[in-house]
């Protein structure tokens, strides 16, 4: 409990939370070998359907099965979650959800009855979730867990999470940056575990969680990274004040306190720096800037011949990306960048969309079978119904009679290895994104360090008239 | 690691990209002469030391001197270039244009107010230069490349009558064709892409920049942190963090998989100088004195397994990092799965890393595992795999030094192998990454049961059927069908069901495209011109552990929904 209190106080004051080691385990990062109590565990409902769960024993909403998540595909009590492998499939169980005692407050704000990732303990003495303490609560405070019975249909999967599927279970508090969009964008920023990267303009957290994967090389104190290897880290910056509340609390949740630093700002206003702090700048190698004018952003962003100063970091070339969804946006960007020694200036679109992949099942064989095509697949098959209609030779089938044959032979049939294998773009595609601009600031080099390296790499002799070997060039 | 990439040092490879904006790949070695074709040759220690990402000229060679200097191009420089041509466009993508970078809308409305000149009036005819091309040529003999566009501009007798557009446009083209400029970019992934497409885009199975950051996204490969103060189940912890990989991209799917994993650049030591020119190799940082000539006498080697348990993630520091057949590292590892004896991985030799003449202080010396089909699968029948024999101590004493040294030689070879291969075999991995010609749906039988639960399943195909293929044969119709053979107590036949339907999640196909704009005040609009070829799809899904037995799907089904739904569901009636 008192370790949660000095999490609470440190948000306030938006400085990252010094944690213990035991607890700043990053599912993201490292994978349990099976679910555990406090597990932050996707349930896969279906492919567009994801929804981040904490696992818990207890919980203050009423179900005699302890803490329950209920879903379209049935009713779930975390008991049946807690110590599985990763990737096991889960039958719904039978829960009362019908004359569970509310207990008012903390009931009302489970939002459509799912219980979303929330770490932060809820004002209520009782429910005291540190661990340790969870068994006296039990005893006291609870009734005796009833065991969840099967309810005979629907089931989900337990996935670990990625932040391929965090992204897809975000609600949508702003424009969401997608996976096509940030994969591609981390690839050209060149961010690597160790670098230091800028994101601004946070919003829902989605691009925050991939670049927190790309850049973690190991946290701070572990033994193993040593003092050669920097330590990646991610300087969010985020301008309203309840996304950042929000995503705070998803960032401590997440055990990323020590790789992401969320700072409460507006930056074009601003700035990068901390005026006060261990760490006064960022020292980038990498900025992503989605706001909606990065220019004025970028007015912060210039080389400084006092490196504190500076937000870049001085000795590597800076990579930039901004993500605007209008032309407009994108034209002030490059012109600014363009007159402010940037180099490298790229406008890219990244174009993403899924595919359908199923089965076309054609031909009279089909009629009346359900999602299929029962028309003629051939000119034969065209002509032999049209025989067998009006040829006054042959016994003429009923409608009716014909179904019930079709359908008899279809309970024979292979159907998932017959008809056509076809694909197709998935109806929705987002056919827009955002424009993505990419620029390089390189490094200062002054006619000092020129001299310098005149020094070391002296060409006088090679200068000399005849001919050393050439250098191998492909 | 990052300042390798700010500075040209030696003995690295890098790119240098010239005007036609195709690249050049050199490894620089300190006191030759780089030959960059047509533009000139200059010493490489005129490039070492400087900055990658600028631009570089190259000079007039004196009379004295054997071969050109070069001139470093600030940006300001290029900046100025252009603000004196007064607004002029530019179309290559680096290089800087807008004289006045505010309100750039504005601008644009200027632009079209002043732009009243059509192309109504332009003749298409090649007199109208009037330098004939052998003065052009003698003048590139003598002349500077600023001054020939100069003259060649002054010379047109059209160009009053181009439009700013068109003018802009021949200057460009001039410009690309006499400056005698180039850029130099360092040694990485997506400049290696650029390279290879250009070239011989088969040998990296055509994959874009776009498909590889997608590829790397879904494999969710990164730094696998593991906490040695945890007294938890040590074994299993460290040896965590560990990716399956079939590539046959030449190394270029390993190489961006180790990047994201931390283990692709070697770590630069502190004591090591700031441009110290060492050649890879020879050195061997760290590696214990009694490892001399690659050939340790003593067999502690390779049964301190126990000790290295310890050491998950980084370079092993101070471990015995044997040359040619260290002890696998547990955690954070690539295990390469290959169809040839030897795996291409000829790409890995550009970040340092030759695995014919292996740097022992490279992290992908022991975190870089490889193994063939035929280890995988019959390890028995593998020479590599089978146990030499055993000699006692005594008679070991007795060999010459040579004969001992070749025994130990075998017995680490067998125990890196055996190591790499009951490993593998154990399964565990957190991910199975794929690029290859082989039909997946003749790995996969093999390769997804080694996932472990909820590890992820990435596929890369340059083309679309093999996918749509392997997609139909995780289909959901297939995969009730499955299971209900399976609950009447039949066995599915491999014929039918080559892959076992249920075990992989929402398998997904898709591609990326990147289309590039020209960015320019009143002229921005979609490149004219692309790269065709290979499109590049994707496939991912998640490897899960089914239910034994029937499992009935439930769910909000209205007719108009099951039609469009295409629901995950392991459905049985």
């Amino acid at each position: 409990m008192e370790h949660e209190n000095r999490v609470v106080a440190a948000l306030e004051h938006g400085q990252p939370p010094l944690l213990s080691k035991t607890t700043t385990s990053n599912p993201f990062f490292h994978t349990s070998s099976a679910t555990e109590e406090g597990s932050l565990t996707i349930l896969h409902l279906r492919r567009d359907n994801l929804v981040p769960v904490t696992l818990r024993r207890t919980a203050d909403d009423g179900y005699a099965e302890g803490a329950v998540t209920n879903t379209r595909f049935g009713s779930f009590p975390h008991s049946t979650l807690i110590g599985l492998e990763w990737g096991s499939q889960v039958r719904a169980s039978r829960v009362d959800t019908g004359s569970r005692g509310r207990k008012g407050k903390a009931a009302k704000q489970q939002d459509a009855s799912i219980q979303i990732d929330n770490r932060l303990p809820t004002p209520d003495p009782q429910h005291d979730i540190s661990n340790g303490c969870h068994t006296a609560a039990e005893e006291i405070g609870q009734p005796t867990r009833s065991t969840a019975v099967d309810a005979g249909s629907g089931f989900i999967h337990l996935l670990p999470p990625t932040p391929e599927a965090w992204t897809a279970s975000l609600d949508h508090r702003t424009q969401v940056v997608y996976t096509a969009d940030y994969s591609y964008v981390l690839q050209r920023l060149r961010v690597r575990p160790g670098s230091r990267m800028i994101e601004a303009g946070a919003g829902s957290g989605s691009f925050t969680h991939a670049a927190a994967r790309a850049v973690f090389s190991g946290f701070p104190e572990d033994s193993h990274v040593g003092e050669l290897k920097q330590v990646g880290k991610v300087y969010s910056y985020e301008f309203n004040v309840s996304r950042v509340g929000t995503l705070r609390e998803e960032i401590s949740a997440h055990g990323m306190d020590e790789i992401v630093q969320l700072t409460f700002r507006d930056v074009c206003e601003r700035g990068f720096l901390f005026p006060i702090g261990f760490d006064t700048t960022p020292h980038a190698e990498a900025i992503f800037l989605d706001l909606p004018k990065p220019w004025e952003a970028l007015r912060h962003l210039t080389r400084s011949s006092t490196p504190s100063e500076s937000a870049l970091n001085p000795d590597v070339p800076v990579h930039l990306c901004t993500f605007s969804p209008c032309i407009e946006q994108v034209m002030a960007t490059t012109a600014y960048l363009r007159k402010n020694g940037w180099t490298e200036i790229e406008m890219i679109e990244v174009q993403n969309h899924r595919i359908d992949v199923r089965r076309e099942q054609v031909g009279l064989k089909n009629e009346g079978l359900r999602g299929v095509n029962a028309s003629a697949a051939t000119v034969e098959e065209a002509v032999a119904r049209l025989r067998e209609k009006g040829g006054p030779w042959r016994h003429i089938q009923s409608k009716a009679e014909r179904l019930e044959k079709l359908r008899k032979e279809a309970e024979e049939r292979k159907l998932y290895k017959e008809g056509n294998l076809v694909h197709r773009t998935e109806p929705e595609v987002k056919t827009h994104t955002s424009y993505l601009v990419f620029a390089v600031l390189p490094v200062d080099f002054t006619d000092g360090d020129e001299e310098a390296c005149m020094q070391q790499w002296s060409v006088d002799d090679i200068m000399k008239v005849e001919k050393p070997p050439t250098n191998g060039v492909k | 690691m990052t300042s390798a990439l700010s500075y040209i040092k030696p003995n690295t490879w890098l790119f240098l990209r010239l005007p036609s904006k195709s690249l050049k790949i050199l490894e620089i070695k300190p006191n030759t002469i780089i030959d960059a074709g047509k533009l000139g040759s200059f010493p490489s220690n005129l490039l070492l030391g400087r900055p990658y990402y600028y631009t570089y000229e190259i000079l007039e060679k004196r009379e004295d001197e054997a071969c050109s200097r070069l001139r470093r191009v600030p940006p300001s420089e290029l900046n100025a270039e252009i603000v004196n041509e007064d607004a002029t466009p530019n179309e290559s993508r680096g290089e800087p244009t807008t004289p006045s970078g505010v309100p750039v809308a504005f601008e644009m409305t200027e632009d079209i107010a002043v732009e009243t000149k059509t192309n109504r009036l332009t003749v298409d005819d090649a007199n109208r230069q009037a330098l004939s091309q052998a003065e052009i040529e003698e003048m590139k003999r003598s002349t500077a490349g600023k001054e020939i566009i100069e003259k060649i501009l002054a010379n047109h007798s059209g160009l009053d009558e181009k439009t700013v557009f068109s003018r802009a446009k021949y200057l460009l083209r001039k410009r690309n064709k006499y400056l005698r400029r180039f850029m130099a970019l360092p040694m990485d992934i997506g400049n290696i892409i650029t390279y290879i497409t250009e070239k011989e885009p088969h040998r990296i199975l055509d994959i874009r920049e776009e498909a590889l950051g997608l590829v790397c996204a879904w494999s969710n490969a990164h730094v696998t942190s593991v906490e040695l103060d945890n007294n938890d189940t040590e074994a299993s912890s460290a040896r965590s963090g560990r990716w399956l990989v079939v590539d046959e991209t030449g190394g270029l799917l390993v190489a961006a998989l180790a990047e994201r994993m931390g283990i692709l650049h070697k770590t630069e030591l502190p004591s090591e100088g700031k441009a110290e020119p060492t050649t890879y190799g020879t050195e061997a940082h760290d590696t214990s004195d009694n490892n001399d000539g690659g050939v340790s006498l003593r067999p502690e080697t390779a049964e301190s397994t126990g000790a290295e348990r310890s050491i998950a993630n980084g370079t092993p520091k101070t471990e015995h990092v044997h040359r040619d057949f260290p002890t696998p590292a547990h955690g954070n590892t690539i295990t390469l799965l290959h169809p040839a004896v030897q795996p291409n991985i000829s790409i890995l030799k550009y970040f340092g890393y030759d695995s014919n003449t292996p740097d022992p202080a490279h992290p992908m010396h022991t975190h870089l595992k490889s193994l063939s089909w035929l280890q995988l699968l019959h390890p028995e029948e593998d020479p590599t795999y089978r146990e030499p024999e055993v000699v006692p101590e005594a008679q070991l004493t007795k060999w010459k030094s040579g004969k001992r040294g070749t025994y130990w030689k075998k017995r680490r070879r067998w125990e890196r192998c055996k190591n790499i291969v009951d490993e593998a075999r154990e399964g565990g991995f957190d991910g199975l990454v794929i690029a290859s010609n082989m039909d997946p749906a003749t790995i996969l039988p093999h390769a997804v049961p080694l996932l472990r639960g909820g590890g992820e399943l990435v596929i890369y195909s340059p083309t679309i059927e093999p996918l749509v293929q392997l997609m139909d044969l995780y289909s959901k119709e297939r995969r009730t069908a499955y299971i209900n053979l399976l609950a009447k107590g039949e066995m599915p036949s491999t014929e039918d069901f080559p892959v076992d339907p249920r075990l992989l999640l929402a398998p997904t196909l898709q591609t990326s495209r990147v289309r590039e704009w020209q960015v320019l005040p009143g002229r921005t609009h979609p490149m004219m011109t692309g790269r065709g070829g290979s499109e590049g799809y994707v496939m991912t899904a998640r490897r899960v552990i089914p239910l034994e037995g029937g499992v009935e799907a439930r769910g909000n089904f209205s007719a108009k929904r099951k039609r469009t739904d295409t629901a995950d569901a392991t459905s049985a009636p």
